[in-house]
């Protein structure tokens, strides 16, 4: 199987639609840590990315402007941060037609490994790697060993939702949240939260294709 | 979470475009918006002069905006509200400003504003934009214990750097000498601020965390970030007396320091309160020994509706004080006196 330029449109329309229907939850949890407006925020910078990805032909291209887009609309450290997800992303499959299920999964991985670099963070640290890092790893795993993509997008979407669970517990580390202190935990950080809400949209793309 | 405050606004989508197109059609002699949505000086500063640049979340007015003209900053970059503006159009920002000695980039160290600017430098030197260099400020000591300053966020007490680092670059001077300069304000500046009531996101209409009604957060940040004290409210001189020691005690200010204070109104205070708490701090001052050069008391980095303030010291020397009373003309916050 190949995943097409096209592919990669409709699981961001996807990705648009679930986040705008999560736009005040998300909202509502970054209030607690951060300013309240992570929703308002991607939800805006995803709408932007459907208009400016309608004309790319390749699948680094889509991604590529997706990632323009979600820095220079959203601004802040989501955008800086889902930015960075998407170029390292764009960049590896660059000049691509087509992209086979390794190629999604080592783009996915080049993202996260960028993200912690521009974040400077680390798993536990209560950001988005903590349902991002889960998400690939275990995309990458269960590609690995062969199972169906669609179940392997399923599982990916599991550990992301499991990885934003895990950050009640945690205590932030970095941006607004981290001058909370102990006070962080028992909220749920936002960013992976919308994590998770990607990779769960990504995974239902595949389901209803 | 509360509903929305009374807030004259239209659609909220619409908020950031319409604030900049009120303010430039309100300061025309001094600022104009460009096209791709910057905020320059209606009259740029001489060529051969380092240009200053900062972006910021928008929301916190009169700052950045209104801190744009002569002796003041170059280019604005407001981001959407509470979000740093993103790299391109930092990058923008950088283009605009050039006047051929170099541009300064200041940023008030908060993760989205500093992951922005890293990524804008980036940018610039892929493109072979050279003579850009970067300065992250901090002053809040309620973020970061001393011996770590540099983690430190960047709070009203920059003020003193965005008027003495302005008043700086319009003399001859180079791009590492303003870098040097910018270091020096934020190395003699400690701030600390408190909040009584939460402002709203005018975005979402929420308000930015709760607090109740007989309690304040000393520590609060510029964006309602939670603080380290919460306790019961008390009054102007209690407050005061608690909030100045550990700002004295941290650079520290000593006896024989000149120093220059602000009392930062976060939105919704009034001046009699503010005048009453400066009383307080005068006083304190006067007790050990320190001398106040010149204070600014007023709304100069807001946010919002929020009510509570910020209190800064910077200490001063000869070179600094000149900078203080050099003239300063933005849109709506001006510095004349001589």
């Amino acid at each position: 199987m190949s995943i097409t330029s096209d592919d990669l449109k409709g699981m961001i329309r996807a990705i648009t639609a679930a986040i705008e229907s999560e736009k005040d939850a998300l909202n509502t949890l970054d209030a607690a840590l951060g300013d309240g407006d992570h929703g308002t925020g991607i939800s805006m910078g995803f709408a932007s990315v459907v208009d400016a990805t309608t004309e790319a032909e390749n699948p680094s291209d889509v991604l590529r402007l997706a990632a323009m887009t979600l820095m220079n609309r959203m601004g802040g450290s989501s955008g800086a941060l889902y930015g960075t997800l998407f170029l390292k992303a764009a960049m590896h499959i660059k000049d691509k037609a087509r992209i086979t299920p390794d190629d999604f999964v080592a783009m996915w991985q080049k993202g996260c490994e960028g993200v912690a670099q521009r974040g400077k963070s680390q798993l536990g640290d209560k950001t988005m790697l903590d349902a991002l890092s889960p998400a690939v790893d275990t995309l990458a795993q269960q590609i690995s060993t062969g199972i169906p993509f669609v179940n392997a997008l399923n599982d990916a979407a599991t550990a992301a939702e499991f990885g934003a669970e895990s950050t009640e517990k945690m205590q932030a580390k970095h941006g607004r949240a981290k001058f909370v202190g102990e006070r962080a935990i028992g909220h749920r950080d936002a960013g992976a939260q919308s994590i998770a809400l990607m990779f769960r949209a990504i995974s239902n793309y595949w389901k209803d294709k | 979470m509360s509903a929305r405050k009374k807030k004259l606004i239209n659609q909220p989508e619409n908020i950031l475009q319409e604030m900049l197109e009120g303010v430039v059609a309100a300061y025309p002699d001094i600022i104009r918006l460009t096209d791709d949505g910057l905020i320059v000086r209606a009259e740029p500063k001489a060529t051969g002069k380092v240009a200053l640049v900062i972006g910021n979340g928008t929301g916190h007015e009169p700052a950045m905006i209104g801190l744009i003209g002569k002796g003041w900053f170059d280019v604005n970059i407001p981001g959407e509200i509470f979000a740093a503006p993103g790299p391109n159009r930092i990058v923008s920002g950088i283009k605009a400003a050039e006047r051929g000695a170099g541009v300064l980039v200041c940023v008030s160290h908060h993760a989205g504003d500093l992951m922005n600017a890293e990524m804008a430098l980036e940018l610039c030197e892929m493109e072979g934009i050279d003579n850009v260099e970067m300065v992250v400020l901090y002053d809040d000591i309620s973020s970061a214990p001393k011996g770590s300053e540099p983690e430190r966020r960047g709070t009203a007490g920059l003020f003193f750097v965005w008027k003495m680092l302005g008043a700086y670059a319009e003399g001859d001077v180079t791009l590492a000498q303003c870098k040097t300069m910018a270091e020096k304000i934020r190395d003699n500046t400690r701030s600390l601020a408190v909040a009584l009531t939460p402002g709203t996101n005018p975005v979402s209409g929420e308000i930015m965390f709760e607090l109740a009604d007989d309690e304040i957060e000393i520590g609060m940040g510029v964006h309602g970030e939670v603080g380290q004290g919460r306790r019961k409210m008390c009054s102007a001189d209690d407050l005061i007396d608690i909030m100045l020691p550990p700002i004295i005690n941290d650079l520290p200010f000593v006896e024989g320091d000149e120093v220059l204070v602000l009392i930062n109104d976060s939105g919704s205070m009034t001046q009699m309160e503010l005048f009453i708490l400066f009383r307080r701090v005068a006083q304190i001052l006067g007790e050990r020994g320190i001398t106040v050069y010149k204070t600014w008391i007023g709304a100069y980095a807001t946010t919002q509706e929020m009510a509570g303030f910020a209190l800064s010291l910077c200490r001063v020397d000869d070179e600094l004080k000149t900078l203080w009373d050099a003239p300063a003309i933005g849109a709506n916050v001006r510095i004349v006196q001589a």
